[in-house]
């Protein structure tokens, strides 16, 4: 069963990575979308949450209802239409998250109104392709699955470098690196996480690659 | 030839950093030596680990994450923990020389870089100063005669109270070995005579500051100058201008690009001193004009170019190639391919400090995709 899934991937490789957008096509540390915010703001676990909270109610209903909205439109007004409609959506995304966490929302300043205008909300009117609602939802689902994922994984990774903590919590007695809650060391870390992460997919190809040929080897012999 | 001259370069600034040792161990005490040992054998295993994980052949004689790890450590004060040398010397050459293709290409100084990133990660280790002569705890670093730094004063506006003549010897509060103003000025000409380093980036820089300094004084109250003394004198200017301006990889290789050079440092790392937040505000101005200096040099070698280009008659080319036989066909092509090969060995003349070969596969890639053209527009014409 294992072998004719990798055979399968292996054969479909590029809808795969459209479809995996937890991993293979992350959008945070493969398409560097919403570097903004994670540079400047995600310097703890606790901020990195929040900004998660706010990607979640904001990404996939913006998507849903331009999808409803301009799908008879031509190009030109559509992306006029995206970020106007995922500014409505701000609005009631914010009111709610201030009413849920109260005025720990004020920590992240001006970075939380900003993923209003950020490519990872907005990046979809530059498609020429209509895609049906079902569609829309499970693609913004995803979407948002990758950023929570990337978002948490830098966040954790700066604090404990930045402050010697994670999650308010003192694992050492001192910042091994105090320039990772900076937004220089912001760019590095995410750099460095991006290489990692692009060698790690690297490797899952080759893999995927080698039991692809395997499979066809043994189902050719069997023949 | 090129590699040659680099290692040359890399031997003789190590011989002329050895005396600033020196004169450090001796104001400071024996910590100098751990603290420049530490900075060497870090340098040198990030430098065998990353040719282990490149799976590359690792070059014994490639010294220059060596040398700018003892420049970056000559700048901080003797009291510096062990580990702020060794975390930021890994940083450093890690992403300041390998990810960035490591020998001969990294675009950024990589001392400078050392001095930036544990400016911004450890601020209070690296702007303090220990009094000369005064006991400092070997391994720990501890020392109850610390101060601020002279360039932290001149920073907060106030003035460091010490003698000219203390100024220029490096007899007071300072860095292990950047401060000994005479000392670096006969170590400059020492490598002027040798024919290491030429005049123009370390005198253009020094002219530019000092000119600075002198019409713009930044402390109220004191004369041109005195502004001139106070600034010229502390800040380590000397030491830059004479090891850092002058690393081959990061600085232009004609005259004239090298004087524009000079002159942006100098500009720049004024501006930084007077209203960046970090005392070693050249560093960081030594930063931005390394992503400069390709176009300085681009930019001044274009104008030589375009001179020499209208006076040669270029030959036009022709508009239809009539079909021609196999054998002249073949004769062309080769000509194409010397033509080729000759172009390439021009281009290597005008890079001085380059390790790149000619390459038999992508003059036959060329050959190819030429022959396709050729074939695509016989193609459309028909």
């Amino acid at each position: 069963m294992k072998n004719k899934d990798y055979s399968y991937l292996y054969s479909n490789w590029e809808d795969t990575v459209r479809r995996r957008k937890v991993f293979l096509s992350n959008p945070v540390f493969v398409k560097g979308l919403a570097l903004a915010p994670l540079v400047v703001a995600a310097t703890t676990v606790h901020n990195g949450i929040l900004l998660c909270i706010a990607v979640f109610f904001l990404l996939t209903p913006t998507r849903i209802v331009t999808n409803l909205i301009t799908r008879r439109m031509s190009m030109p007004l559509k992306t006029f239409f995206y970020p106007f409609i995922s500014a409505i959506v701000f609005s009631f995304v914010y009111y709610y998250m201030y009413k849920l966490l109260g005025a720990t929302v004020l920590v992240l300043g001006v970075y939380l109104p900003i993923m209003v205008v950020d490519p990872l909300i907005v990046k979809n009117f530059e498609k020429t392709r209509k895609e049906s609602l079902l569609y829309s939802i499970i693609n913004g689902l995803r979407n948002t699955a990758g950023f929570i994922v990337a978002c948490i994984i830098i966040s954790a990774v700066r604090e404990f470098l930045g402050y010697g903590t994670l999650l308010g919590v003192k694992l050492i007695g001192f910042a091994p690196l105090p320039m990772a809650h900076n937004t220089f060391g912001g760019f590095l870390i995410i750099a460095l996480l991006s290489a990692l992460w692009a060698q790690l997919i690297k490797n899952y190809k080759y893999k995927v690659e080698v039991e692809a040929m395997h499979d066809e080897r043994y189902n050719r012999d069997a023949d | 030839m090129t590699n040659l001259r680099r290692r040359n370069h890399d031997k003789y600034m190590m011989i002329a950093l050895l005396p600033l040792i020196f004169c450090g161990t001796v104001l400071y005490g024996p910590r100098v030596l751990l603290l420049n040992a530490v900075a060497l054998v870090t340098a040198r295993i990030v430098d065998v680990m990353v040719s282990m994980v490149r799976k590359q052949d690792f070059d014994g004689h490639d010294n220059s994450s060596i040398l700018s790890a003892i420049i970056f450590c000559l700048m901080l004060p003797v009291s510096v923990p062990v580990y702020v040398v060794a975390v930021t010397v890994v940083i450093t050459i890690l992403v300041g020389k390998h990810l960035f293709g490591g020998k001969d290409v990294y675009p950024f100084n990589l001392a400078a870089l050392a001095m930036c990133c544990a400016a911004v990660n450890w601020p209070d280790a690296v702007f303090s100063a220990v009094k000369p002569f005064t006991k400092v705890d070997f391994f720990s670093g501890r020392t109850a005669f610390a101060t601020a730094s002279n360039a932290s004063l001149l920073k907060d506006g106030a003035v460091p109270a010490y003698d000219t003549f203390q100024l220029l010897l490096g007899n007071y509060p300072a860095s292990m070995g950047a401060d000994f103003v005479i000392l670096i000025t006969v170590l400059g000409l020492y490598l002027m005579f040798k024919k290491r380093i030429t005049w123009h980036v370390p005198v253009t820089f020094l002219a530019t500051c000092g000119v600075i300094a002198f019409v713009f004084p930044r402390i109220y109250g004191f004369s041109h100058f005195d502004s001139f003394l106070l600034e010229m004198l502390n800040g380590q200017v000397f030491f830059i201008a004479l090891f850092m301006l002058s690393e081959p990889t990061t600085t232009p290789h004609t005259p004239k690009a090298k004087i524009i050079f000079g002159i942006l440092c100098g500009v720049m790392g004024m501006l930084f001193r007077y209203y960046g937040s970090f005392e070693i505000g050249t560093c960081f101005a030594l930063l931005i004009v390394n992503t400069m200096d390709g176009y300085i040099e681009r930019m001044v070698s274009r104008k030589d170019r375009v001179k020499v280009e209208k006076d040669e008659s270029v030959p036009q080319p022709e508009t239809a190639e009539p079909p021609q036989p196999q054998e002249a066909a073949a004769s062309t092509r080769r000509a194409g391919t010397m033509k080729l090969i000759s172009e390439a060995e021009d281009n290597l003349d005008d890079v001085i400090y380059s390790t790149r070969t000619i390459d038999i596969n992508e003059i036959l890639k060329l050959e190819e995709q030429q022959k396709q053209q050729r074939k695509a527009g016989k193609k459309n014409e028909k």
